[in-house]
């Protein structure tokens, strides 16, 4: 416990503060040998996240990944830009999923620390942030593509475009087990559960597949969920869906569905840490369960279209420093930063609107997950949503494996006028949002 | 339908079952005290996370834990007790306060000693009593459910047949009466915070396997609490019990039939009626301000 | 007089310095001063309620309905900002009334958990209707303040310092206002009701009634202070406003002290600088709310009248007895 006091209490920014007097420098720079490169040329790169609080889980783990790609990259030369190489330093800053600290937070990354691009959770804490990027003209990067609207040209939503790829799942399953045909759901009224909702009934209306109950929504603060398995068991469905939930919400969920006897499909956005629902369950149960995050130690991701340096030995990494910390966020920062060298070393600068253009030329980018477009007009007014191919991942004999990568252009291109029903009957288009 | 309405009927018996725990122990600690225990949740999740580290993590037997948990709860409760509750004993606000404080610094050793992430508990056993088809208990609810039967009786016979409970009782009612019959404040409001933290650490630690065990579980918790006590009437066990078990059966049935949203505006609601028609709450008489 | 001197100095010495304060300060560290100034107007509403001995957990839910409100004015109904937000302020107090019918049917403890059941309610209607709260987004892109221009300043209202001269000006206007009904035979009778309350009954004082009168205007400056938030950060949703943010203002009031009229006003300045700027700065990251906690426990425990009754003892050691008054005006 005192060793993660020490890294989580004492960070650079303490060292390189002014306000540092509490602490002798001499005895902190020993502790802390990464303070070193401070005083090279180093790109500041910003982190605005909630790092305290419910919504925590969302931010540190990427920060602590985002950590381990910083090392790599700065071990290796760091990044190589037109006036010579520059390591590469995180500055965190916790908004506490505030957006009132996310304004404080912004202002003081962009004006006093001179960042040249910042990363954010969104959600709440964007509107806030907003008005330091419009002012400014700093590059942010979001982790939900709701954020996105025509007026802010310089936020991206480069890794994760939640919730669309939720149709690449629907669109598998129902390729590959036909005679499934009927499902519920189950949400959070929240941000995120909402217009995840809206996507699964597009993606089952165009699978043919019929909802047998309206989705039932329920409080954030939900900690039981026995009733709401009772309820979506009543009907007998084919299919359960869980929605975009937190593992805070489906490992509980599982455990009801397997307790009160279900044995059909489940399909989920999320499924982290599921060796946790296996021993919860078990493998029969858990056999067949579809989401949309694989294991990054899962020999797929060694392909060549993957935009992600070595992803077996950083999901090692990462799993050593933090043991049972691992899930979606742990890499999503990291791969929005590759994405982000990339472009740097292409524009030959670190300047937020080089950065901006040389990773849009064309059009194109290089996602994660193979070659993507720059793509959202419809859903979001604006092309700044990074989106192409994503896994469909299926748990068989235990182990999360990739079953193959779908487009989700190519389904919009079919069913787009599904998915902006659905959408705008949950006011989650674009131009409905207040 | 008779399978829907028999399984919502198991349901709403195990929510009942630890929102009692908790709701009693936190009418314990004001009846006596007369201060608010704003960090009840947070031993609440206190109870989870010993059964995290001795049963998850030290893999020592699950009844053990749970009854460390109740133990080690109970202690910090005395802890409280008499750290921040007895010098702030003239000082109800202050009090408040320093829950709150007590709170923050409970969360906040259990992210540094945890990580923030939600902690996994292996379950303890995975039978499930199946009555039918669609009408199916898991034998760890019913743990929690026997669990809180007997201490509630416990605690009951406790109140009633002891001098103990009778001493609590009299200064629950009048403390200062009580005082003057030789009562000792001291003694009341020790046993009265190691029963109710032990009982608030008890339900974490029973539940830990069936709910997301992460720092913050304690404030979901502390909500429903505080509308099941309100209900109840404030001062009043009998009341909290009643009262948790209506919230339970109400909040479960509403989620059934519409959703779980709509089941937490009705419990709310209800709230505000009960208060309205009888401020005092179904229960309580004194007027404890 | 020395009183008079003390006013004649003290209150210019004082404009001067708030004037001055933010071009001492980092540019996030003004950001925090905008929240800070806001907050000022928050908590000193608050001791107004509590003036009349009850306290309520749902200030806060109360400047969100004004937040909420004046959002929706400028946003829906096209109203110029400042008379919105001052209409956001009346729709406040309007609510307030509304709750003081069930709400002041209770007391003590029972108002404490019945104001935070309503607030609550509140809370989930702005979830549940999505039209037109925005359910759990809440409202984005609300108009700020426009910007202008008084010859020797400039007003644009993106940078903190502007908005921190608005905020400074209204505040300032605000807690006169509360100070002066705080000494009126009302604010007097304020007080009767809660430390006389069955005399002042007696004496045919509408004991009811003057609590509602407490109740609705602190709850319009609370209004208020939500609308100065909204339209600084263009966002409002149900979050912002939950029990956690009702904690500190509690925190706030109580740490500080609520005898006086600056003692809440204090507590919010220390606490706040302490968690925003100096655990920030020294890097607690996840430490923080636990040196939080511990900094609350400690004041209750060693300052049990609060952080007010240490600048009661200076002045009072400084100007001799009797001059204590003289202190709490100065401030």
């Amino acid at each position: 416990m005192l060793t993660t006091i020490l890294k989580n209490g004492l960070t650079r920014r303490k060292l390189l503060g002014a306000t540092a007097a509490a602490v002798g420098s001499a005895a902190t720079a020993s502790l802390l040998p990464k303070a070193a490169f401070a005083a090279g040329k180093v790109i500041k790169i910003g982190f605005l996240a909630p790092l305290t609080g419910p919504v925590s889980a969302w931010g540190k783990p990427g920060l602590d990944g985002c950590q381990i790609w910083a090392e790599w990259v700065n071990a290796a030369g760091g990044i190589k830009l037109a006036d010579g190489n520059h390591m590469v330093e995180f500055i965190g800053y916790d908004n506490e999923y505030d957006p009132a600290k996310a304004r404080t937070g912004a202002t003081k990354l962009v004006r006093e620390d001179e960042v040249k691009f910042i990363m954010m959770l969104g959600g709440d804490t964007w509107p806030g942030a907003q008005p330091v990027a419009d002012t400014t003209g700093m590059l942010f990067s979001t982790l939900l593509p709701s954020d996105l609207s025509p007026d802010t040209t310089t936020l991206l939503a480069p890794a994760e475009v939640h919730p669309i790829y939720n149709v690449t799942g629907v669109e598998w399953l129902a390729e590959n087990k036909p005679d499934l045909k009927t499902a519920v759901m189950c949400a959070q009224d929240d941000a995120l559960g909402l217009p995840s909702v809206a996507t699964y009934l597009a993606a089952f209306e165009a699978a043919g597949i019929e909802m047998q109950d309206a989705p039932l929504l329920f409080d954030p603060a939900t900690t039981d969920f026995a009733p709401v398995v009772t309820k979506m068991l009543s009907t007998n469905p084919q299919i359960v869906c869980l929605d975009t939930a937190y593992s805070d919400y489906v490992h509980p969920i599982c455990e009801q569905l397997f307790q009160q006897g279900y044995k059909g499909q489940i399909i989920s956005c999320t499924a982290d840490f599921y060796e946790q629902i296996l021993e919860k369950t078990s493998v029969e149960f858990m056999e067949g369960f579809i989401f949309q995050f694989p294991d990054f130690d899962d020999p797929a991701l060694n392909a060549d279209f993957i935009n992600f340096q070595e992803p077996n030995r950083f999901y090692e990494e990462y799993s050593k420093r933090h043991p049972g910390e691992w899930g979606a966020v742990s890499w999503e920062y990291a791969s929005i930063m590759d994405l982000w060298r990339a472009a740097a070393e292409k524009a030959g600068s670190a300047e937020p609107d080089a950065v901006l253009a040389a990773m849009k030329e064309g059009g194109k980018g290089k996602h994660i997950f193979g070659d993507a477009e720059w793509w959202g007009k419809d859903l979001f007014g604006i092309d700044n949503a990074l989106v192409g191919n994503w896994p469909v991942v299926v748990i068989e004999s235990g182990k999360a494996r990739i079953k193959g990568f779908k487009s989700i252009p190519e389904w919009y291109a079919k069913h787009g006028d599904l998915m902006k029903k659905h959408m705008a009957a949950y006011g989650q288009m674009w131009n409905q949002r207040t | 339908m008779v399978e829907l309405l028999a399984q919502t009927g198991l349901n709403a018996i195990y929510a009942a079952s630890y929102m009692s725990l908790v709701a009693v122990g936190l009418v314990l600690i004001f009846g006596v005290m007369g201060v608010i225990n704003f960090a009840h949740g947070e031993l609440f999740m206190l109870g989870a996370y010993t059964v995290v580290a001795l049963y998850a993590d030290f893999q020592l037997p699950f009844l053990f834990a749970v009854a460390v948990g109740l133990v080690f709860v109970g202690v910090v409760g005395l802890g409280m007790e008499r750290a921040l509750f007895r010098p702030l004993r003239d000082n109800p606000l202050g009090g408040l306060v320093a829950s709150i404080g007590f709170l923050m610094i409970l969360q906040a050793l259990a992210v540094m000693g945890f990580g923030v992430r939600m902690e996994h508990v292996p379950p303890v056993t995975q039978e499930v009593i199946v009555f039918s088809e669609k009408v199916r208990l898991a034998v760890p609810r019913l743990f929690v459910i026997v669990a809180a039967v007997v201490l509630l009786t416990a605690l009951w016979a406790f109140l009633k047949k002891t001098r103990f409970g009778w001493a609590l009782r009299a200064s629950a009612q009048d403390p200062e009466a009580a005082a003057l019959q030789g009562i000792s404040i001291n003694q009341t409001s020790r046993i009265a915070m190691f029963i109710g933290a032990g009982l608030a650490g008890i339900a974490g630690a029973l539940t830990a396997p069936l709910v997301s065990v992460n720092p913050y579980m304690g404030h979901s918790v502390i909500v429903s609490a505080f509308i099941v006590i309100i209900v109840g009437g404030i001062g009043s066990l009998e009341g909290a019990v009643v009262a948790a078990v209506a919230y339970a059966f109400v909040h479960t049935i509403v989620t059934t039939f519409w959703d779980g949203v709509i089941a937490d505006i009705v419990g709310l609601s209800l709230m505000l009626v009960v208060l309205i028609v009888k401020p005092t709450g179904l229960f309580g008489t004194a007027d404890r301000a | 007089m020395r009183n008079r001197a003390l006013h004649i100095i003290g209150w210019p010495a004082l404009a001067a310095a708030l004037i001055a304060l933010p071009y001492g300060l980092s540019f996030s560290q003004q950001e925090v001063l905008v929240f800070l100034t806001i907050n000022v107007l928050l908590v000193a509403s608050y001791r107004l309620l509590t003036l009349t001995g009850e306290w309520s957990l749902g200030h806060v839910v109360i400047m969100g309905v004004g937040a909420y409100a004046s959002a929706l004015y400028t946003k829906e109904l096209g109203i110029y900002v400042p008379i919105s937000m001052i209409l956001g302020a009346c729709t406040a107090a309007l609510v307030a009334m509304l709750l003081s019918f069930p709400l002041f049917r209770m007391k003590g403890f029972y108002f404490l958990i019945g104001s935070f059941a309503a607030g609550e309610i509140i809370r989930l209607l702005w979830k549940r209707f999505r039209d037109p709260f925005g359910g759990p987004k809440g409202i984005k892109k609300i108009d700020p303040m426009p910007d202008f221009d008084i010859g020797i300043y400039s007003f644009d209202f993106f940078e903190p310092i502007s908005y921190y001269y608005l905020a400074l000006v209204v505040v300032g206007i605000c807690l006169w206002i509360m100070w002066r009904i705080e000494r009126s035979p009302v604010g007097l009778t304020f007080h009767a009701v809660h430390w006389q309350d069955k005399l002042a009954e007696a004496a045919g004082v509408n004991v009811r009634a003057y609590r509602t009168l407490a109740f609705v205007i602190a709850s319009g400056f609370a209004g208020l202070s939500g609308a100065l938030l909204a339209h600084y950060i263009g966002t409002v949703n149900p979050n912002s406003f939950d029990i956690e943010m009702m904690v500190f203002v509690l925190t706030w009031a109580i740490v500080g002290g609520t005898a006086t009229f600056y003692g809440p006003i204090i507590g919010a300045i220390v606490l706040t600088i302490l968690n925003e700027v100096v655990l920030r700065e020294m890097g607690f990251e996840q430490m923080r709310p636990l040196i939080y906690g511990l900094l609350l426990i400690c004041s209750v425990l060693f300052l049990p009248k609060g952080l007010e009754s240490v600048v009661q003892k200076v002045l009072a050691r400084r100007n001799g007895s009797g001059a204590a008054a003289a202190g709490e005006e100065q401030a």
